[in-house]
């Protein structure tokens, strides 16, 4: 995969293509395989978190099962009115971020070169840069890339699958 | 004399319990999961029976780090409140905390302990110190502790981590990161099997069940997938797990538990006898999975799971393996305790616990080492419980009191200069 992203004079079709939004954002930047690798490696670190309701429900009146502590907080503080901005801006900072945000506004890089750090202590690139390759659909060897999004698979039986359900679709 | 509580705070697992015992009291997931049945998000309690179908999972922890401190006060609260019955106010806390940590984690963490719970006293120490600790300690005569240095590997949930240990001391220059662990791996084989057979992107606890049971780490992995493409019962792989139905049981299960052990004999040779008569069973005896009984059968997939923690590249992942993260982790470190780290390498964390993890990983590790030094790997009898051994062990030494650091010495200096005394 890594070959065809590196070299910036791949030919693309000219052709515009109808496209679902997130595709499109995904496409948007120059090499959009690189992109839609981190954001599948970054998709094994996520937990399932059931459906979003519970942030949804919290500011709202109704949420009576909520811990009763809580509840009775917010009646105390229910004399002051707040602007929906001003709420939404304390929900944005009550929420907990993600590693990589915090990551960031560590600053890590701003750090003299010796001293050791997270981002120092990853292990870095392999020594070798041959992969192997596995089929996406059954998980065998594979010698075949698909032309259009750069998966693999290793047969035609495999390469009917692949084009009918996740060509392009960006999830390795 | 007050008592010390041992938290190894994983980002899988909480082990937990008193210093100076050989066991934690309990280990509980470190997370709250809410159930179909349920509206709230509950505490796990040591043996649940509840139906874990589909629950939705809350955890404090996100790459091994504690991102989310409401969340850990909650879990911790119901841990030292309802499982180990203690009051914060008279104990003192031994807390383990990943390497490199950030300096806003490190306060988060000062506040939850001291000034959420009132803790008498902390000391924060990192996993492989505490492990390097018990090894050396189990054997005193042993190489580990007569050099005082070990290499730690420590394949944990969150990531892989090998950090040399010299004289009880991570050396942090020296530690090497992968980031993959249990968590990345539960996640890519439900990725696999959601596309191929029946989708499990929902179900966090059944695929860790199924991951735990069924995979293992393959000793030569061309020749497991072609032996892995093989039909019928020379397929020695393929293994059948039968998912909840919530009615006649609510966990899932290995469908034929014999046929998941099969994969041992592979090593032994039988696998090169069954292929004479390998044509006879190619006429379609293929057994169709039958969708609606809520069952997947596993075969490359048993192997290829663990297989991306030596080989990170095949993810798309641009970070070497397992063997490779060794090396490069001894060679930043003086040349004179080259010999002795490839001796003294300990094994632990819970994603080691894959069958053959020890063997495939001297099979890789020795070509990378130059010839002329031994490599020795050591696994851990209990290796989920290693690093808490080793903090227990610590905190019934005579001089724990004083390495701690104080509430009162919190108050006065705050969290930063507290944290100069761990020396991390």
């Amino acid at each position: 995969m890594e070959d065809d992203v590196s070299n910036p004079f791949r030919r693309m079709s000219m052709r515009t293509r109808k496209i679902a939004p997130k595709m499109a954002a995904a496409l948007a930047s120059s090499d959009n395989r690189t992109q839609a690798a981190i954001a599948r490696l970054e998709a094994l670190e996520n937990d399932y978190t059931g459906m979003e309701t519970v942030e949804a429900v919290d500011d709202d009146e109704a949420s009576l099962d909520d811990d009763d502590d809580v509840y009775i907080q917010k009646k105390q503080k229910g004399t002051k009115r707040k602007t929906r901005q001003a709420k939404a801006l304390e929900n944005a900072r009550k929420a907990p971020r993600n590693f990589l945000e915090l990551l960031h506004e560590a600053n890590l890089e701003a750090l003299p070169p010796h001293v050791p750090s997270y981002l120092r202590a990853a292990v870095g690139p392999p020594s070798s840069t041959c992969r192997r390759h596995f089929c996406t659909v059954c998980g065998f060897t594979s010698n075949y890339t698909c032309a259009k999004c750069g998966m693999r698979f290793c047969s035609i039986r495999c390469q009917k699958i692949h084009d009918d359900t996740r060509c392009l679709k960006f999830v390795a | 004399m007050s008592s010390v509580v041992v938290l190894d705070n994983g980002g899988g697992l909480i082990k937990a319990g008193y210093g100076g015992e050989r066991d934690p009291s309990s280990i509980i997931p470190n997370c709250l999961y809410r159930p179909l049945s349920s509206k709230k998000f509950l505490h796990p309690t040591p043996t649940t029976e509840e139906d874990l179908t589909s629950a939705a999972v809350r955890r404090p922890i996100d790459r091994g780090y504690l991102i989310n401190p409401d969340l850990q006060r909650d879990i911790w609260n119901h841990l030292f409140s309802n499982l180990l019955h203690i009051n914060p106010s008279n104990s003192s806390l031994l807390l383990t905390e990943p390497l490199f940590s950030l300096p806003s984690i490190e306060r988060a963490t000062d506040e939850l302990v001291f000034e959420d719970f009132g803790f008498n006293s902390l000391f924060i120490s990192d996993p492989p110190k505490l492990v390097h600790l018990y090894e050396a300690s189990r054997r005193p005569y042993g190489l580990v502790s007569q050099a005082q240095c070990s290499l730690v590997v420590d394949c944990g949930f969150s990531f892989t981590h090998a950090a040399p240990v010299f004289q009880n001391f991570t050396l942090n220059y020296g530690v090497k990161r992968i980031d993959l662990g249990g968590k990345a791996l539960t996640n890519f084989l439900k990725e696999l099997v959601s596309y191929r057979s029946v989708s499990v992107m929902d179900e966090s606890f059944i695929m860790d069940d199924v991951k735990e049971k069924l995979c293992f780490v393959s000793l030569d992995v061309a020749r497991d997938l072609k032996i892995a493409r093989r039909r019928g019962n020379d397929n020695f792989f393929r293994c059948t797990y039968v998912l909840p139905d919530g009615v006649t049981h609510t966990k899932g299960f290995v469908k034929d538990p014999d046929e998941a052990k099969k994969h041992l004999t592979v090593d032994d040779g039988a696998y090169l006898e069954t292929r004479k008569d390998m044509d006879r069973t190619e006429i379609m005896d293929r057994k169709k999975v039958d969708l609606t009984k809520n069952e997947f059968d596993l075969t490359n997939e048993r192997f290829l799971v663990p297989e991306m923690i030596f080989h990170p590249a095949d993810l798309g992942m641009n970070q070497a393996g397992l063997a490779e993260c060794i090396v490069r982790a001894v060679n930043s470190c003086h040349p004179l305790l080259h010999p002795l780290l490839y001796q003294s390498i300990i094994l632990t964390g819970g994603s080691t616990l894959f069958p053959r993890f020890a063997e495939r990983l001297e099979m890789e590790l020795r070509p990378l080492v130059p010839d002329d030094y031994q490599v020795k790997i050591t696994t851990q009898e209990d290796p989920i419980l290693g690093t808490w051994r080793g903090g227990s062990l610590l905190a019934s030494s005579p001089d724990f009191e004083a390495m701690c650091v104080t509430k009162a010495e919190y108050e006065e200096l705050g969290s930063a200069r507290c944290r100069r005394r761990f020396f991390h």
